[in-house]
């Protein structure tokens, strides 16, 4: 029902995103001239930040493995119908896990980090499920109110208190919890970037996403729920714990998504880690219109303007302008009705009478 | 009790906005980014005309400019409301960054602005205001026809069309009126209490105003209720870390996770009738059956 409400009367959602994306950039451009900036010489510099080279190409690796982590977290709690605006908390959870686990000298330091991350976020994604179907609270709420536990919890107490390093003090800059053991490094796979083993594993566990969901009978259920939980019920599909496995998995995703950050690049949990790659998970699902293969395009592409937007400051432009980008592009795609007329427009006049014709609800796949 | 007076405000006029525009149907998670508007336009007004009066103007209103959007997006376009909130927050994220140094040249922190006048027990208009708004909005909401009419609108609007409400002009209005209050809240944040804007800010109190409104459960003095209660959580906080050197325990972070702590446990246990307005969230089309 939600995948409905959310995507259904674009009946193309892979152009509606792609009008979006452009239409998202167009307006940063103008904004960009209206400025007093030369926009073709900061789309210059966000082009060569994000692919001029090995080292660019590692950022915008590096950080699309994350986008499509957390996109993907938030994409497979969509297919059983769940909101799951929680994935910052799940990611901050799993990458706490992970820079506990990854200190303890101990055979295969990196799986198991890996592993206690996504078993952290899984039990912080199973919370609001437990709390959906025992009590019925809206999933929005509980996680939105979750999230702010884990960030006050875990930036305000665990690693300033109990987990901090001794003798880090009162310099934040040197703050968060003890480096963890170089065994638990993720492997970095090209010279002269910071490319890492998160980019290819990040692949992997998008394409096990998109088997599990599309040809599998669990991932068929899962559906069922989401297209709508009472039919499913009378079908004899157990909805209720259908609805928690999808979203210990989303908690999972995004817990591994914060191990990639801290096993990757921080090595240690830091003592500022505002990352907001929870909250842009939701642009990157919502952009990719939901599927495995959509969110995997929609991350690296979000991955590449942040990677490139820290050249932007070449140009005097603060690196925030992707946020900027990529919150449009949201907008737009969270309005496919606003592209209809022009789809209407472009199929010819034929068509049109069919197009402003009230929309049908249609379920997605 | 001063301090709690002072902290208040911010919290109290955008949980307020929340109950505003969640009573007459339409979601609102975008409580944090219209804060963030208002109260980076309340700190740009107030320079440049060098009145705080002013300041208070200009973040109202861009309060409600963010809140048009979101109307436009979920009302006019039937976007889903969730998401519409979720994008405005993501917009106010960048773009205010962006003004915030091509306006001041610095992505960090404004220059220092006029700040409202004090009285004799040391606290601003705002303060008050806090304390008066509740209870009008509730004696409206309560009392009028017009508050009837909202409420009607939150539960069953396709009865409430039927009685010849407009729905959806009604739901923009609410809209509109929720980000006036939640952009007065930003500009209580700014112009109010720190004097200058911050690019962090509203670093969640938006978010925490919705906890509020839970809390509260949608009603107006509920939501003013909860939001008292936390700003005054906030201040022992700090009152605390103060005096007793809890800074070395550390403890800071228990504290401010307990309002969201305690908003989860009354939802979960269900304590009295904690359920938002029935029709909260659902988009209404007018030719729909």
């Amino acid at each position: 029902m939600l995948r409905a409400r959310v995507f259904a009367p674009a009946r193309d959602p892979l152009w509606s995103a792609v009008a979006a994306v452009l239409a998202a950039l167009l307006v940063s451009f103008v904004a960009i001239a209206a400025s007093g900036r030369n926009p073709a010489a900061g789309f210059g510099d966000l082009v060569t930040g994000a692919l001029g080279g090995p080292g660019p190409l590692g950022e915008t690796a590096i950080k699309s493995a994350v986008l499509i982590l957390t996109g993907l977290s938030v994409a497979v709690a969509f297919t059983v119908g769940l909101f799951n605006i929680g994935a910052e908390g799940q990611l901050i959870w799993g990458g706490l896990a992970a820079a506990v686990v990854g200190r303890l000298e101990i055979p295969g330091v990196l799986l198991a980090s890996l592993l206690a991350a996504a078993l952290a976020g899984a039990l912080w994604g199973l919370l609001p499920a437990l709390l959906k179907v025992r009590r019925g609270v809206h999933e929005v709420i509980s996680t939105i109110l979750l999230n702010w536990v884990a960030i006050h919890l875990v930036h305000g107490w665990l690693v300033a208190g109990p987990l901090a390093a001794p003798g880090s003090g009162a310099s934040v800059s040197v703050a968060g919890t003890e480096p963890i053991a170089t065994a638990a490094w993720l492997p970095r796979l090209l010279p002269g970037s910071r490319l890492d083993a998160g980019f290819p594993l990040a692949l992997a566990i998008a394409a096990s996403v998109w088997f599990l969901l599309t040809r599998t009978r669990r991932g068929f259920e899962w559906r069922a729920v989401g297209a709508g939980r009472e039919a499913a019920h009378a079908c004899g599909i157990p909805d209720a714990r259908r609805v928690c496995e999808a979203m210990a998995l989303s908690g999972a995703l995004a817990g591994v998504a914060g191990a990639l950050l801290i096993l990757g690049t921080e090595h240690k949990y830091p003592g500022v880690f505002r990352t907001g790659y929870g909250f842009d998970g939701i642009a990157v699902a919502l952009v990719g219109g939901g599927t495995a293969a959509g969110t995997v395009v929609a991350g690296i592409f979000f991955g590449a303007l942040r990677a490139g937007a820290t050249r932007l400051q070449l140009q005097g432009i603060h690196p925030s302008f992707a946020e900027l980008i990529q919150g449009i592009a949201v907008l737009l795609v969270a309005a496919p009705r606003i592209f209809q007329p022009l789809w209407a427009r472009l199929r010819g006049p034929s068509d049109a009478p069919a197009a402003s014709a009230p929309p049908i609800p249609t379920v997605q796949p | 009790m001063n301090a709690i007076l002072d902290f208040a405000p911010p919290l109290v006029l955008a949980a307020l906005g929340g109950v505003l525009s969640e009573r007459a149907g339409v979601v609102n998670i975008g409580l944090e980014g219209m804060m963030r508007f208002g109260a980076f336009a309340a700190v740009a007004g107030a320079i440049f005309s060098g009145s705080p009066w002013v300041g208070l103007l200009c973040g109202a209103l861009a309060g409600a400019a963010a809140a048009a959007v979101h109307a436009l997006l979920s009302l006019r376009f039937r976007a889903d409301q969730v998401v519409s909130g979720v994008a405005l927050n993501l917009v106010a994220l960048g773009l205010v960054t962006y003004l915030l140094q091509s306006v001041f040249g610095s992505a960090g922190v404004s220059p220092p602005s006029p700040s409202l006048p004090r009285d004799g027990f040391g606290h601003n208009a705002l303060a008050y205001a806090a304390l008066v708004v509740p209870v009008v909005f509730h004696l409206w909401l309560t009392r009028t026809a017009a508050g009837l009419r909202v409420r009607a609108v939150g539960e069953h609007p396709r009865a409430a069309a039927t009685l010849g409400v407009r729905v959806l002009s009604l739901r923009a209005f609410c809209v509109l009126g929720s980000g006036v209050l939640a952009g007065l809240g930003g500009a209580a944040l700014s112009v109010g209490i720190l004097g200058q804007f911050d690019s962090r800010m509203p670093a969640g109190q938006g978010f925490m105003a919705l906890a509020a409104m839970v809390f509260g459960r949608w009603t107006p003095l509920g939501a003013a209720g909860a939001a008292f209660f936390f700003a005054a959580a906030d201040a022992l906080q700090r009152q605390l870390s103060f005096s007793l050197h809890a800074a070395d325990l550390r403890l800071d972070g228990v504290f401010l996770a307990l309002p969201y702590a305690l908003t989860l446990l009354v939802l979960a246990l269900g304590i009295g009738r904690t359920r938002a307005p029935a029709a909260d969230g659902v988009p209404y089309d007018p030719e729909g059956r």
